[in-house]
């Protein structure tokens, strides 16, 4: 993958609350706004492929969707278009479906874009749709209708690191408070405002140890990214940005099949895969995108993906290391605690947040760059038995 | 959505596994894995025997859910228990008095009630309850 493959534009939307966008309006201007982000300019015919990220189809109200919606909506079906789910990591996952593509030597520049429609719906359903309902995040196994999706998978992560780690729920919340002020200088987040320590704690308990400041929200979005061949770039944009690695990592499917409750064998499996593909430590990366759908997600993502030792990641994060001034910004756009969560199109609008920065464009959230790397990281699914890991850098 | 309604052929395929708790335990690396299935989660083996699962054991983690799906009654609190011998039952807990009661390392005992109403239907199925030391 290393010097093969490179980003020549990104584009997204101001995630949120979007009533009055479609799925295919909300698509048409990531897009757009990709094509936009190509510095020297992109003839759209010049795109030869597209993956398509959806994770939702039916049941939140946004239609199933397949390649060809892509394609249409564009107003390119000259080319192959698939569509591709992956649970939460769809995004980043497409993301790499797309640079697999170019780094075949099948394709010069091909596109990659999630979109996600989640509030159509109300949060009871489109929650359901993620999993929060009786069967389907157990197999439909009649003996586990037990209510569970998300909050409760990573409340009980949250309970043992507790137990184990000595974490509390103030650390927990410090995740919220960084991330939600990180959001504040983002145009792109769905909440922009800062929010105390108090108020995470005082919000109410949806499943404790977790409070509602806790969790991220649901929201609608899209993002794209266009890639192409690495010798090509320069044709393309002036800031092209190279992809050091491109990996998914899986781990068992149900919870009372894995070990530990402190660590996400998935992330772990991606970040290690990767780094190995990109040829660099954890040590080289100057900020990371980790996926923040709970807080203490990210505590565990930290020292999953290897950045920090098991146990550590809560006093660096209060000692100031993961802001976005500190020796390792996490989530310097504010994550999904700020962006909300629209499922595939977030490891996109990560993938976006890494180019942006690495083309110092990313105005009052840049970053301070030394190696110039960056890494996207997603986990989700049932039992959290999936992640995709992506390293992006300013050199080849 | 989806749930099945008791009446569909999940609830007729996993009839041993619900009541009788059959899973499997790995002869190669020992997983204990529920329910039964040819090849270990854990290893791939395909060297497997039939492994009935006790009903007691102790909490390895869990949580209180105040915000769970329309079908039930907040709150409840989802289990993560350790079986005695080995392998894992993930479950509701039931009457318990006050959440604080529930703790990790908590000795737990499966018991037979009802899990939920589908379409006019009673579901029944394993949930835990904290046994008197
Ligand atoms: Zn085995």
């Amino acid at each position: 993958m290393r010097g093969k493959v490179a980003v020549i534009g990104v584009g997204m939307i101001k995630f949120g609350e979007l009533f009055e966008k479609s799925l295919e309006n909300m698509i048409q201007e990531a897009y757009l706004n990709c094509l936009k982000n190509v510095d020297k300019g992109i003839d759209p015919k010049e795109i030869k492929a597209a993956w398509f990220g959806q994770w939702s189809g039916g049941f939140i109200g946004q239609g199933a969707q397949s390649g060809q919606s892509l394609a249409s909506m564009i107003g390119n079906r000259n080319i192959p278009c698939t569509r591709l789910e992956n649970a939460c990591p769809t995004g980043g996952d497409t993301f790499r479906h797309a640079c697999l593509g170019v780094a075949s030597g099948m394709y010069d520049v091909v596109l990659a874009l999630g979109a996600e429609k989640m509030r159509d719906k109300p949060s009871a359903e489109s929650l359901g749709g993620a999993g929060g309902g009786g069967g389907a995040e157990t197999g439909n196994h009649p003996a586990w209708m037990i209510g569970q999706g998300g909050p409760a998978i990573q409340a009980m992560h949250a309970t043992r690191q507790m137990y184990e780690l000595g974490y509390t729920m103030e650390d927990f919340a410090r995740v919220a408070v960084k991330n939600h002020h990180n959001g504040t200088f983002c145009p792109y987040a769905h909440y922009q405002f800062e929010i105390t320590l108090e108020r995470v704690l005082n919000s109410p308990v949806i499943c404790w140890p977790l409070h509602l400041f806790d969790c991220c929200p649901q929201t609608d979005g899209a993002a794209a990214a266009i890639v192409c061949r690495a010798d090509l770039a320069k044709k393309y944009t002036s800031k092209p940005v190279y992809v050091l690695a491109s990996n998914v990592g899986v781990d068992h499917n149900q919870l009372w099949d894995r070990n530990s409750f402190i660590e996400q064998l998935s992330t772990v499996r991606a970040a290690k895969g990767a780094f190995q593909m990109a040829g660099i430590k954890p040590s080289d990366v100057d900020f990371a995108e980790l996926h923040d759908c709970f807080t203490n997600t990210e505590l565990m993502n930290a020292e999953d993906v290897g950045f920090v030792r098991k146990g550590e990641a809560a006093r660096k994060l209060k000692d100031g290391e993961f802001d976005m001034h500190g020796s390792l910004p996490i989530n310097p756009s504010g994550g999904l605690k700020a962006h909300g969560h629209p499922i595939a199109a977030t490891g996109l609008g990560q993938i976006f947040e890494l180019v942006t920065q690495l083309r110092e464009e990313a105005d009052k959230r840049q970053v301070k760059l030394k190696n110039g790397i960056g890494l996207q990281h997603n986990v989700g699914g049932p039992a959290f038995g999936v992640s995709a890991v992506n390293i992006l850098s300013r050199s080849p | 959505m989806t749930q099945p309604a008791p009446a569909s052929p999940v609830f007729w395929r996993f009839n041993p596994e619900v009541f009788r708790l059959i899973g499997i335990k790995c002869q190669d690396c020992g997983h204990i894995s529920y329910p039964r299935t040819k090849i270990c989660h854990e290893c791939g083996s395909q060297k497997l025997e039939e492994y009935q699962l006790p009903k007691r054991g102790t909490i390895h983690t869990f949580c209180v859910n105040w915000a769970p799906p329309p079908t039930f009654e907040p709150p409840i609190m989802p289990v993560i228990v350790d079986l005695e011998g080995g392998g894992r039952y993930q479950g509701l807990m039931t009457e318990f008095g006050a959440p604080e009661d529930v703790k990790i390392g908590a000795k737990v005992e499966m018991v037979l009630r009802k899990l939920t109403t589908d379409r006019g239907l009673n579901v029944y199925g394993y949930k835990f309850r904290l046994v008197e030391e």
